[in-house]
């Protein structure tokens, strides 16, 4: 089982770098060899592979394999730009035990096992608030974290138990899959911290550094909504049942999170607000994808989830290189930033291009594609409108960033170039750590320009990104349509039973009569 | 209905209602502990050997992690500290919990033939009940957490009562899942009571955001006294210490 490399590589790194947090840099050292490793491990993992655990198991798919080898990639760099310009110690751990998790739940084809995963990655993050000083107020808002992945996590439960029985008797209304639906739904929102649940992600966006934020409020929730995405396929949209109700709940989140959360982000003073919202108003076009219940939706979906964890990943990337460089996250004292760091400048424009995208690129087409398969006619076009809305706090930041330095701050900031210090061999350790010290800011630069760039990647259909989430979800068996969804009109297939089944009403199989109600039997 | 289950069940609601209603932060670490651990019995059949170890080992390192939180300790200046306990009582909270047995019982199966016990969904949906007003009112960590681990339960005993006894690989992660919240709460409660002036109230909410700078890696003195920065420009907590000011250990 080609996944299991993974999961010891994360999980042990993890528990190890928890163990050793006294010692920061030997925890952040630990950290980033063990992500190392799971960048190596990701990428041995062989997409077909089963393990078999009694009647459950491990199944490993080309998408699992690629969301976990950007993950591992993402968590690397992230890991070091963090500790160039300053994160927490449990981030390393925090993002080793998120990729355990996400890894668990993408290849557990049983959602109500997979739920279970999802929901400890999420609990995880809230970790990323405890400091040394001010306790109290980090444990508050981890509180408030842990609490709404509790909360979504038994929501899940709940919802995948209830649908995933032998449903071959049912006696109950359609409506109740309609709430076992919302129920998910609301689930997946919640841990993206949707508008109006987003009360809990805008007090993390305030407590933790911007280089560990999209753990929490990207990475960790992306993977439970592609677990949530496969159950909606699988369990829901086949039936053909009525849940239009809940399905409009459920949009009406998606296009506020889309709307609001960009209106946020272009109101905010602080680079770390603006890349909270950023990732809130992102999460609203997923959010649409749950809504959608339409196996045509599969696909875009998980294109747009694995576009959208790597370029918010990118967009912390640049957020922490910023304050790094200017020592300041208020957009109002970063006049001329695009003129005093040109490669910042440049991250900022593949950030831009890797989250909107252009024509003819996976993601805009993704994005595109879920919008037109939640809304019809005039709504459907608002609604596209509304996800170009970025460009508005990506314009502000863009206006700021080409406008006159203030007075006595004109030219490149020292933090653009690197730094040589006198190599001193009698004095190794000092050498390196003043090295260091004095590289900071470019390192957090460059490696955010990396990361903008894989972000660009993916968001063009790189890394075999559109292939790999139209596959199917992990699976035990061979491979089966299991999206096809159910007409109703058709023939109910005979059932050997010893009375004839023309007692039957043919062809009375309406819309409003969830297909899945018992085979004829007389 | 099997006796047994029924005693589990009674034991396991009684339990919830003491974690939910007690001031000793103690007794309501053990209290959910009892919850944990007999919540896995009630199921029908009864769970592989494999399966039920793995919850029952789960149930106690969590407890366990939660009492490390919870205990005093002198020699850390860790006070005595109580949690918010009920606001409306031990008596309203059995009263609520036993109506919502009643309701689980009733709405056995949810429409559907179920695969589990009734017991479980009772036990269940009384579980949930008790575990609503600590998440949505709680004002602690410690009491806020136990909800979370109560919800958790709860679905847990549902999620049973409708599919049936859960496989050994999905009690695993079952167990993983509880000492993850478990190991969380605690470091978090941990956190609250070594902040002055101890205990594991909520902060107070400041009327300003403040943000906190990193306690891992922070950037050197020279390059955070930007003028520009944000510590001055707003006069915010950027107070960032080099070394880790825990206390020493015993």
């Amino acid at each position: 089982m080609s996944l299991l490399p993974f999961l010891l590589v994360t999980g042990i790194g993890a528990a190890l770098a928890l163990l050793s947090r006294g010692m920061e840099r030997v925890a952040t050292a630990i950290g980033v060899i063990a992500l190392l490793l799971a960048v190596v491990t990701a990428a041995l993992i062989d997409p077909g592979d089963v393990l078999r655990i009694d009647d459950a198991g491990l199944a490993t798919t080309a998408f699992l394999r690629l969301f976990l080898l950007l993950g591992a990639i993402c968590g690397v760099l992230l890991a070091v730009i963090g500790a160039a310009a300053g994160s927490r110690r449990d981030a390393s751990a925090v993002t080793l035990a998120l990729l355990a998790t996400s890894g668990l739940a993408l290849a557990l084809p049983d959602a109500r096992l997979a739920v279970l995963a999802a929901t400890a990655g999420g609990v995880v993050g809230s970790l990323l608030t405890i400091t040394p000083s001010g306790g109290r107020m980090g444990a508050t808002i981890g509180m408030r974290a842990l609490r709404a992945a509790a909360v979504a996590g038994t929501m899940a439960i709940a919802a995948t138990a209830w649908i995933g029985r032998d449903l071959s008797e049912l006696a109950a209304q359609p409506v109740v899959f309609g709430l076992a639906y919302l129920a998910m739904a609301l689930a997946v929102a919640l841990r993206f911290g949707a508008i109006p649940m987003h009360a809990w992600a805008a007090r993390l966006t305030d407590s933790v550094p911007e280089a560990t934020l999209p753990l929490v409020t990207a990475w960790a929730p992306a993977a439970f909504a592609v677990v949530a995405l496969a159950w909606a396929d699988q369990s829901i949209a086949p039936l053909l049942v009525d849940v239009d109700p809940m399905r409009y709940v459920v949009l009406a989140i998606g296009a506020a999170s889309i709307l609001l959360a960009s209106l946020a982000a272009s109101i905010h003073d602080d680079i770390e607000h603006v890349v909270g919202y950023s990732i809130i108003g992102d999460a609203g076009v997923i959010i649409l994808a749950v809504a959608v219940l339409d196996p045509a939706a599969w696909e875009p979906a998980r294109t747009f989830i694995l576009a959208f964890v790597v370029a918010r990943s990118a967009f912390a990337a640049w957020a922490a290189a910023t304050r790094a460089t200017f020592s300041t996250g208020r957009v109002g004292d970063l006049r001329g930033w695009m003129l005093r760091s040109p490669a910042l400048g440049v991250a900022f424009v593949a950030v831009v291009v890797a989250s909107i995208g252009l024509p003819g690129l996976a993601v805009f087409e993704a994005r595109a594609e879920i919008v037109s398969l939640a809304v019809d006619g005039p709504l459907a076009a608002i609604l596209l409108l509304g996800t170009f809305s970025p460009l508005v706090y990506y314009g502000r930041l863009a206006v700021v960033g080409l406008a006159r330095p203030e007075a006595g701050r004109g030219g490149i900031v020292a933090g653009t170039r690197v730094a040589l210090t006198p190599l001193d061999l009698t004095s190794a350790r000092r050498w390196l750590s003043t090295t260091w010290d004095a590289n900071r800011a470019f390192t957090a630069t460059i490696l955010a320009l990396v990361l903008a760039l894989v972000a660009v990647g993916t968001a063009m259909g790189g890394f075999g990104g559109p292939a790999a989430a139209a596959g199917l979800p992990p699976r035990l068996e061979g491979i089966t349509e299991s999206f096809a969804p159910i007409d109703p009109n058709a023939t109910p297939e005979p059932v050997p039973t010893d009375e004839p089944a023309a007692s039957e009403p043919a062809g009375e199989t309406p819309a409003d009569a969830p297909s899945l109600q018992p085979v004829p039997t007389s | 209905m099997n006796p047994v289950l029924a005693l589990a069940a009674l034991v396991v609601v009684g339990a919830a209602i003491v974690a939910v209603s007690a001031r000793e932060a103690r007794t309501v670490v053990l209290a959910l502990a009892v919850v944990l651990l007999v919540s896995p019995v009630i199921a029908d059949p009864i769970a592989a050997p494999v399966g039920l170890a793995a919850r029952l080992v789960g149930a106690i390192l969590a407890g366990y992690l939660l009492w490390i939180a919870a205990r005093d300790d002198a020699s850390m200046k860790l006070a005595h500290a109580p949690t918010g306990g009920s606001r409306i009582g031990w008596p309203a909270e059995f009263l609520g919990a036993a109506a919502a047995s009643v309701v689980g019982m009733s709405a056995h199966g949810l429409g559907a033939p179920a695969g589990g016990p009734v017991i479980a969904s009772a036990a269940g949906f009384a579980v949930a009940a008790l575990a609503v007003l600590p998440v949505l009112t709680g004002r602690d960590v410690l009491r806020v957490a136990i909800g979370c681990l109560l919800l958790l339960d709860a679905g847990l005993l549902v999620r049973t009562a409708l599919g049936g006894t859960p496989g050994p690989l999905e009690q695993l992660l079952v167990a993983l899942l509880l000492v993850t919240v478990a190991a969380c709460a605690a470091a978090l409660g941990r956190a609250a009571r070594l902040d002055p002036p101890g205990g594991f109230d909520y902060a107070t909410e400041a009327p300003i955001r403040v943000r906190r700078g990193p306690d891992a890696h922070p950037l050197p003195e020279s390059e955070r006294d930007h003028p520009g920065g944000v510590a001055g420009a707003r006069g915010l907590d950027e107070r960032v210490r080099p070394r880790d000011p825990s206390p020493p250990r015993p």
